[in-house]
């Protein structure tokens, strides 16, 4: 550690004094990773809180096995699952305002990619735990590598999954690097633990221009790899389903209808963070209501293109009403779950549409209530389509109890599931407390290309 | 005094309600079984006795299994006993005749079979029998692919043949017999045969080509159920290809398709070796910094 301290102190010699203008410093001063303040602690304390309750669950789990859940022989794939699916499409948030923004060259979206990648991060560490915690012995997993056959969609997703973490987490740590100097010039503003830290994951960053040559072709690189892994991670996630023939899964629009959904829930989750990260740490000068109106526009974009896709995956079957389908589908549109599937389109889908079809709707306020409604909305929607398809199979199961063909989520599942969204925000939450959420010095350098 | 009095007043009490509600409950639970009997003689060889039991519950024909019954020839005696047996979850059993009954088997033309059940907690006694004459199914078959099935029965110390039996020819498969044409039924004439022209040329039977046809009468009052076989290289020769050793896309994993191992790993080094290199990128920049 010492070494540390003392790399950190030559650093600060080291470092060139650069001439900050005052906008400069306002804008370092105001960027900078502020400490918890009540409210912050609260809300950190209630998320531990949730994490401890459910992994008390998970406890429970792993000493009695799967059978504390509700999950049996028709639904095998439970909340559990529909969790995982909803993590995996919050996830693709990283390479729509990252990557897709970068490569079109919007550059509106700069402030926004470090919460996205955040997000992206959080998620999909989550998701990986969940399928974990999904499989009962945690051992399990080690098994999938060393007996996990190619052919199956199961390794395709444990492959995808493992490598869109890893570009998640490389197009987190690459745009951070500048940003890390400015920390450690900032000492007095940080703590000597996290001071610490930062030297030790950018102490080595100078800011020459070959660093930055360097790190822009890496950052445009992960850029490029990110998009097509993101479309596999989710065209895999959704084939664990299409490959398998069941009502409403049996569908070759799977691929097309999960990403789709995926780039929805995702914006939803950004125009929420943005919000609450805007009021938390007054950043009115920096995420503006432009910012607003314009992910709105986006929002409203991808509800109306999702609401097309489900259109089609309804729709069509819905015409035909196959008889072996049938159960399915009556239960979804007027039987038992057709509260939660019109609740989940008109939430998730209907109504932010035509709150953001408005202009005084695309102000930041009812951005971010149309954000929770997205992501509520999506996360009932994940349920629905594990689910309902599990309790009816095209063949019923031979000497099944009759209690199995119903399923609700016992209170450990439930407490796993609030426990790993819980611990998602709580990532965000403790990475939003380390490092910059809106990246600092690229802020400095639109500043100074605008004021040329 | 007076408590020692309460208490025993007490127990008889107790004593006494218990026993009634015992008597009670007996008497309201015991069923009634049906025990049906059948009787099997395939390819002429030894008899078996087939036993079936039933309860009505709710109005409702249901199978009984775990009931012990004694099976009898012509009666209910120890030294007629044909085997004691217990029904299965489908409420079956079945016996063959032992070895010991032979002299009592071939001394008469018709028999009775008994099965008896001595009754239980939940269901009464009863008995089930079932009277069949000793009865045998031949046959042929011909160059030019017909078949001829004739049933004899027992009458004094002949084989005589008997008019007006249906009798199914068909080619065993592995589900069911399958009918050798469209007729599903003949029944035997005066000289007690019944033929039937063979039409399933096609038909896959084992790598040498045969197939097993098969006569049989089923459920008759008089015989109860007689069947007999005959292998005949009338099928086309089937080999079975084995693909479980094969590479495809539900084999095991080592053997996985080369064109998928090809596509799945190029991927997968095109896409790590990006992030090598990229991880490699950092400790350029952090050599720049030296």
């Amino acid at each position: 550690m010492e070494n540390i301290v003392v790399k950190g102190e030559l650093l600060t010699d080291a470092i060139p004094e650069q001439k900050l203008s005052s906008k400069d410093n306002k804008i370092i001063t105001d960027l900078l990773p502020q400490e918890f303040g009540k409210a912050g602690k609260i809300w950190v304390g209630i998320l531990t809180a949730i994490c401890l309750v459910g992994a008390f669950a998970y406890y429970r789990q792993l000493r009695y096995g799967l059978i504390v859940t509700s999950m049996r022989d028709y639904v095998s794939w439970g909340i559990y699952i529909s969790n995982f699916v909803f993590f995996v499409a919050i996830s693709l948030v990283g390479s729509l305002i990252t990557a897709v923004f970068r490569l079109a060259g919007v550059k509106w979206g700069s402030p926004l990619t470090r919460i996205a990648e955040i997000i992206a991060v959080a998620a999909i560490i989550f998701a990986s735990l969940i399928i974990i915690v999904d499989m009962g012995s945690p051992e399990r997993f080690y098994n999938l590598f060393t007996h996990g056959r190619i052919q199956s969609p199961i390794i395709w997703d444990v492959i995808v999954i493992t490598t869109y973490f890893f570009i998640s987490l490389l197009l987190l740590y690459y745009p951070l690097l500048p940003d890390i100097q400015i920390l450690l010039r900032f000492k007095e503003k940080t703590n000597k633990n996290l001071y610490k830290f930062y030297a030790y994951i950018g102490s080595f960053w100078k800011g020459t221009p070959e660093q930055f040559r360097l790190s822009e072709k890496a950052i445009n690189i992960l850029c490029i790899t990110i998009i097509p892994v993101a479309f596999t991670i989710h065209t895999v996630t959704s084939w664990l389903f299409a490959t398998t023939y069941r009502p409403g899964w049996d569908s070759t629009n799977f691929g097309a209808y999960f990403i789709a959904g995926a780039f929805l829930v995702g914006a939803g989750a950004v125009v929420v963070a943005m919000y609450v990260f805007r009021k938390a740490y007054h950043l009115e000068n920096y995420i503006t209501e432009s910012h607003f109106e314009k992910m709105g526009r986006i929002l409203v974009l991808l509800a109306m293109l999702y609401l097309y896709f489900n259109m089609n995956e309804f729709l069509t079957p819905f015409f035909k009403m196959k008889e072996s389908e049938a159960e399915y589908l009556n239960g979804l549109f007027s039987g038992n779950f057709a509260p939660l599937f019109w609740f989940a389109i008109l939430t998730g889908m209907i109504i932010p549409t035509i709150i953001l079809l408005f202009k005084s709707g695309r102000k930041p306020l009812p951005v971010f209530i149309a954000g929770i409604m997205v992501v509520v909305g999506a996360w009932f929607k994940r349920y629905l389509i594990v689910t309902p398809t599990l309790l009816h199979p095209f063949l019923p199961m031979h000497d099944a109890p009759a209690s199995y063909r119903h399923y609700f989520p016992s209170w450990e599942e439930w407490a796993i599931t609030l426990g790993s969204l819980a611990g998602a925000m709580l990532i965000i939450t403790i990475l939003a407390r380390i490092f910059p959420i809106i990246p600092i010095q690229e802020t400095i350098t639109e500043h100074h290309e605008t004021a040329e | 005094m007076k408590q020692q009095n309460k208490i025993i007043t007490g127990l008889l009490a107790t004593a006494f309600l218990l026993s009634a509600h015992n008597c009670f409950s007996q008497a309201g639970q015991k069923g009634t079984l049906s025990i049906g009997v059948n009787y099997y003689s395939s390819n002429n060889q030894v008899p078996r006795v087939g036993i079936k039991v039933k309860t009505k519950v709710d109005g409702r024909f249901q199978t009984v299994g775990g009931i012990p019954l004694k099976i009898f020839l012509d009666k209910d005696s120890t030294g007629n006993l044909i085997g004691k047996v217990v029904t299965n979850e489908q409420g079956e059993a079945s016996a063959y005749v032992p070895p010991a009954l032979k002299a009592k088997w071939g001394k008469l033309v018709k028999h009775t079979f008994v099965a008896s059940f001595d009754g239980n907690k939940k269901f009464d006694a009863g008995t089930g029998d079932l009277t069949v004459g000793k009865a045998k199914i031949v046959m042929d078959v011909t160059d030019d692919k017909k078949i001829t099935a004739t049933v004899f029965e027992m009458k004094d110390t002949a084989w005589t043949p008997v008019k007006g039996v249906d009798v199914k020819i068909g080619v065993r498969r592995s589900g069911a017999d399958l009918p050798v044409n469209e007729t599903p039924t003949f029944t035997t004439d005066s000289t007690g045969s019944a033929s039937a022209d063979f039409k399933r040329d096609s038909i896959p039977g084992d790598n040498k080509g045969n197939i097993i046809l098969v006569a049989k009468v089923e459920d008759n009052d008089q015989f109860g159920n007689l069947s007999i076989e005959k292998s005949v290289p009338w099928g086309s020769k089937f080999t079975w290809v084995n693909t479980f050793d094969k590479r495809t896309l539900f084999a095991t994993r080592d053997k996985a398709p080369i064109w998928l191992q090809l596509i799945a790993y190029s991927i997968m080094l095109a896409v790590w070796g990006i992030l090598v290199y990229l991880v490699f990128n950092i400790l350029k920049i952090k050599k720049l910094a030296k």
